[in-house]
């Protein structure tokens, strides 16, 4: 599967650098991260919770950073498996400093999957994917943005990474527009909201 | 004479117990102490198995064993050989590499067993597989036929120098010399892809070993019970009396399940010796989809050379054919092709080199149709591409190729899949053609309904494809018929049944000896106490090989019936007839005894009997045929695409077949129904996609679409009877025609359908994404 894509992030380059090198704000952009831990000068091992439609389960992996020109660019290797199959890929991030304050991020990649993620979950995969890093470079950039405004204002700005489950609703949200219009989700929304008053109810009446 | 039974649209016997719920499937097993068995399988397709840590596994609550290829010690073997290569041709090269119980050094296909858990109940045993702690190394794995044959391709097998698995060529007459004397040579390269047989039960076995008595009890999802029973009593070191393979009713065999051994089959029943305990095992839809054999999967570079006047000449075909990671069923599927690729045409020059490939992909064995649907789609195509050159009509170019009715026996001069010679032993296939393009209205339909749906912008198209069914191949079966002290008859054979109606149409052949109701006739198939010998369910062969041994088995009964009854009713044998479980004299009916009565006479409890004779009316026959008999049949098919959409409405449907002797068209046109939905999605809905690293990437009945009742027209069966000389009932085999011809039809109905863009296809499966790829490619080209 090839990945490819880019992001305008609201910040300075040397900043986002430093939160893209930081395995601590890494691991807060890729939820369902258990542990994320640095065990050499660019090589870090973790666990990871990975969610693709129907399948689902735990992968422990190894990511190693190569190729590195500060600020510019660097190459990602990724090597993880666990009980829905395995994920071998690498990566090119090139950073481009748009001069006006903001940094346009450009990634590609070409990843190798296999097992039930790869039979089962391969309709789901590229949606999948796409919106699962999208949603990580959103939550990098709210980083950033605290991080910014922290540094400009001279205040702790408090900033919240997004918990496992409100990154799958996101996701969730995003891919379900993917495939249905925005008017429609907006239905089913509603129609999912008023089941589950109607549920309650019954369960407040019964109890 | 004509008959009584024979012929008749009986209704099923077995369907009451199966619509009911009434009839036994392996998983309807459950014996008190059981345990349960779960695999752990590779998630890559190729990869160095470096070490595996199994202590975990082994100590969560409720897990009893768990195995590895190390665990198994002296036991672990490679699996036999189901068929030897051809002995009979020459320079044949072939490389036997079987499957293994559990992956030792290598992983060669994703999904292969590499540990197995056996637990108290199957949750357990599969959180325990979760347990298991493999380190696996991947190497680079090949899927593609060609690019497994180049010199840098990565090796399925390291002991091989290439990837090549065999290599034969069939040769008949001299294709070369008519080449270049054709006005016509078609060359193209056709390629057709793979799918699975997807049946409705997916396998499973549940094994019992009896320290007490000593045996062995197995059921079994498999075509062919006692091969199994010779196999494992052989690997176990029983004798084969100490085990009894079962094979009850099962949801679908269509080929897979007739491949031996699969790795469960062996280690099942092995661990059930090893802990002395039941051992159940189920195959889930996603392990069919690995550990089940697949197939269909070549490339051909194919000539066809032809006079001006449509008639072929000659015929060359090189062809790769994928058999997975393994082989170990031979040369069967490349040989059905290589025997089909004529079709049923009078082709006098022939030129036919097989290159059977390993890959990193799920071992193929025969699926409905095994290697003849690919030989039917070449010669129907290559066909219809020299009809359009030529200008002459596709029905017209047909009968001018067909082999006429006065040439059969038709020999072809090479080797079938049973390494007989390959000789059609009847048929006359213009009346079947006529009767299908009458059926289906082909003239009216061209000359009419065709341009008016047309000029309202519909696009509708019509096909008719022939096609032959090399059937009823030996080496034999046999039967055991008894009639009971109640009158009823009891019949045994060694195939199973996997629903092809066994227990009526093989009550009807023993009905039309014995004069009995059919329903008084109890039949037991695949239980190896009940008959020792046989081969099993496959190639189209039940109601020719099984049949006539049950045939001949009735014809013996019926003799020592009216030996006996002639005795106590003081008549002439000829003078006797069998009517409504009764022998009576013809003219005086009330002279008569029932055959319960004669059956409790000819087994006495006091009293001398003469020596020589006997006790009971019973008697045991075999069948073997001196080759397989050929049928023929012709499809013919109007269909609508969307051009939106691209899917089809398949608005009328005409099959007629020649199957020889028809023991009862209701079944027949069951089996014929049956086939033709499997067709429809080997033609446009069924492919199995596997990426560049051997990843399988629509496992499931979610990505993998099979047809519905929805994509399954309503299909007109006609019939023609030519009796088959090869054996005495006349019959021939019908199990895989409804499949054989579906792709080839497809093809060209959609070329018809669609005139404007001048289609050529050359692939099968399609699909509504493939077809609209195909007519874009058209659009850019033109």
């Amino acid at each position: 599967m090839k990945i490819e894509g880019d992001y305008l992030f609201n910040g300075p380059r040397d900043e986002i650098w430093k939160l893209i090198r930081d395995p601590e704000v890494l691991a807060t952009a890729l939820p369902g991260t258990k542990s994320l831990d640095k065990v050499g000068e660019n090589e870090y091992v973790g666990e990871m919770n990975v969610r693709v439609g129907p399948v689902a389960g735990l992968f422990a992996g190894r990511l190693v950073v190569s190729n590195e020109v500060p600020l510019e660019s660097l190459t990602l290797t990724v090597d993880g498996k666990g009980s829905p199959g395995f994920i071998n890929g690498t990566g090119n991030v090139v950073m481009i400093d748009q001069g006006d304050g903001t940094t346009l991020m450009k990634y590609e990649g070409e990843v190798q999957i296999g097992g039930r993620l790869a039979s089962v979950g391969q309709r789901l995969l590229d949606s999948a994917s796409k919106s699962t890093i999208r949603q990580g470079l959103e939550i990098l950039n709210s980083a950033l943005q605290a991080r910014v405004a922290a540094k400009t204002e001279g205040r702790e700005v408090e900033y919240q990474p997004p918990s496992e489950s409100r990154f799958i609703a996101a996701v969730a949200k995003d891919m379900a527009r993917e495939v249905l219009p925005a008017s429609r989700v907006i239905w089913i929304v509603i129609t999912i909201t008023i089941i589950l008053v109607i549920i309650a109810a019954i369960w407040i009446g019964r109890s | 004479m004509t008959k009584k039974y024979i012929g008749k649209r009986i209704l099923r016997n077995e369907d009451p117990r199966l619509l009911t719920g009434q009839a036994l499937f392996v998983d309807d097993i459950n014996i008190p102490g059981m345990y349960h068995a779960a695999f752990l399988r590779s998630d890559y397709a190729h990869a160095r198995l470096k070490s595996i840590d199994v202590s975990a596994a082994r100590k969560r609550p409720g897990v009893i064993a768990v195995y590895t290829a190390e665990d198994m010690g002296d036991d672990w073997k490679p699996g036999p050989p189901l068929v030897s290569p051809p002995p009979t041709v020459k320079d044949v090269i072939f490389f036997s590499r079987t499957q293994v119980p559990l992956v030792k050094d290598k992983v060669r296909h994703a999904g292969e067993p590499i540990a197995v858990v056996i637990a108290e109940s199957r949750y357990i045993a599969e959180d325990a597989v979760e347990d298991i702690v493999v380190d696996l190394e991947p190497l680079k794995a090949v899927a593609d036929l060609e690019k497994a044959l180049r010199a840098d391709s990565v090796l399925v097998h390291d002991d091989l120098e290439s990837n090549l698995a065999a290599h034969m060529v069939q040769v008949k007459g001299d294709y070369r010399r008519v080449r270049d004397e054709a006005d016509l040579v078609i060359k193209r390269r056709i390629v057709i892809d793979r799918g699975a047989a997807a049946a409705m039960e997916n396998r499973g076995i549940v094994a019992n070993w009896d320290a007490k008595s000593q045996q062995l009890t197995v059921w079994d999802t498999t075509q062919a019970p006692i091969p199994i029973r010779n196999g494992l009593a052989s690997r176990l070191g029983l004798s084969a009396h100490q085990v009894r393979v079962i094979a009850p009713f099962l949801g679908g065999g269509f080929g897979p399940k007739m491949m031996m051994f699969y790795p469960e089959e062996m280690l099942i029943p092995w661990i059930a010796v090893k802990l002395a305990r039941p051992i159940k095992w189920i195959e889930d839809r996603r392990e069919n989809f690995y550990a089940t054999t697949q197939e269909r999967e070549q490339i051909h570079e194919v000539e066809m050379a032809l006079t001006r006047d449509g008639r072929i000449l000659g015929m060359s075909d090189i062809f790769l054919h994928d058999t997975g990671a393994y082989d170990p069923y031979g040369l069967t599927i490349p040989l059905n092709t290589q025997n089909h690729t004529m079709g049923p045409y009078d082709v006098a020059n022939y030129y036919s080199e097989i290159k059977v490939v390993f890959t990193n992909k799920i071992i193929t064995t025969p699926i409905r149709g095994a290697g003849r649907p690919q030989g039917i789609y070449i010669a129907e195509r290559l066909l219809d591409i020299a009809a359009k050159e030529l200008g002459i009509d596709p029905i017209e170019i047909r009968k001018r190729n067909y082999i006429p009715p006065d040439a059969f026996p038709y020999e072809h001069g090479i080797i079938d899949q049973a390494f007989s010679p390959l000789i059609l032993d009847s048929g006359n296939y213009q009346p079947v053609l006529e009767k299908a393009a009458t059926l289906i209205g082909y003239d009216e339909f061209i000359r009419e309904e065709q341009p008016r749906l047309r000029a309202a912008g519909r696009h509708v198209g019509i096909s008719i494809v022939s096609f032959i069914e090399t059937t009823g191949v030996g080496p034999y079966e046999g039967a055991r018929i008894t009639v009971e002290a109640d009158g009823k008859i009891s019949v045994a054979t060694g195939v199973g049944t996997q629903g092809q109606g066994h227990f009526t149409s093989f009550a009807q052949v023993v009905a039309e000896q014995l004069g009995v109701d059919v329903r008084d006739v109890h039949l037991v198939t695949g239980d190896t106490a009940e008959f020792h010998w046989g081969t099993g369910t496959f190639a189209s062969r039940g109601a020719v090989v099984a049949g006539n041994a049950i045939h001949a088995s009735a014809v013996a009964v019926r003799g020592k019936i009216l030996k006996l009854a002639s005795e106590i009713l003081k008549a002439p044998e000829d003078e006797l007839e069998l009517e409504g479980g009764q022998v009576r004299v013809a003219d005086i009916p009330q002279m008569s005894i029932s055959l319960g009565e004669l059956a409790s006479r000819a087994n006495p409890l006091r009293g001398a009997v003469e020596p020589g004779t006997e006790p009971g009316l019973e008697a045991t026959a075999y069948f073997g045929p001196k080759y397989g008999a050929t049928a023929f049949g012709t499809h013919a098919m109007i269909l609508e695409v969307d051009p939106e959409t691209m899917m089809v409405e398949i608005k009328r449907y005409v099959v007629v077949e020649d199957c020889g002797t028809v023991i009862n068209p209701l079944i027949l046109e069951g089996q014929i129904h049956g086939g033709v939905a499997m067709g429809i999605g080997n033609a446009y809905y069924e492919k199995l996609v596997y990426d560049e690293n051997a990843q399988l990437l629509n496992a499931s009945l979610m990505d993998y679409i099979i047809p519905t009742a929805t994509e399954v027209p309503r299909i007109v069966v006609g019939h023609q009877e030519t009796p088959s000389p090869l054996n005495p009932l006349g019959t021939k085999g019908a199990g895989e025609a409804g499949t054989i011809p579906v792709p080839a039809l497809f093809a060209q109905a959609l070329e018809n359908a669609l005139p404007e863009y001048n289609l050529e296809i050359l692939e099968t499966p399609l699909s509504p994404n493939r077809l609209f790829e195909l007519l874009k490619e058209k659009e850019i080209s033109r």
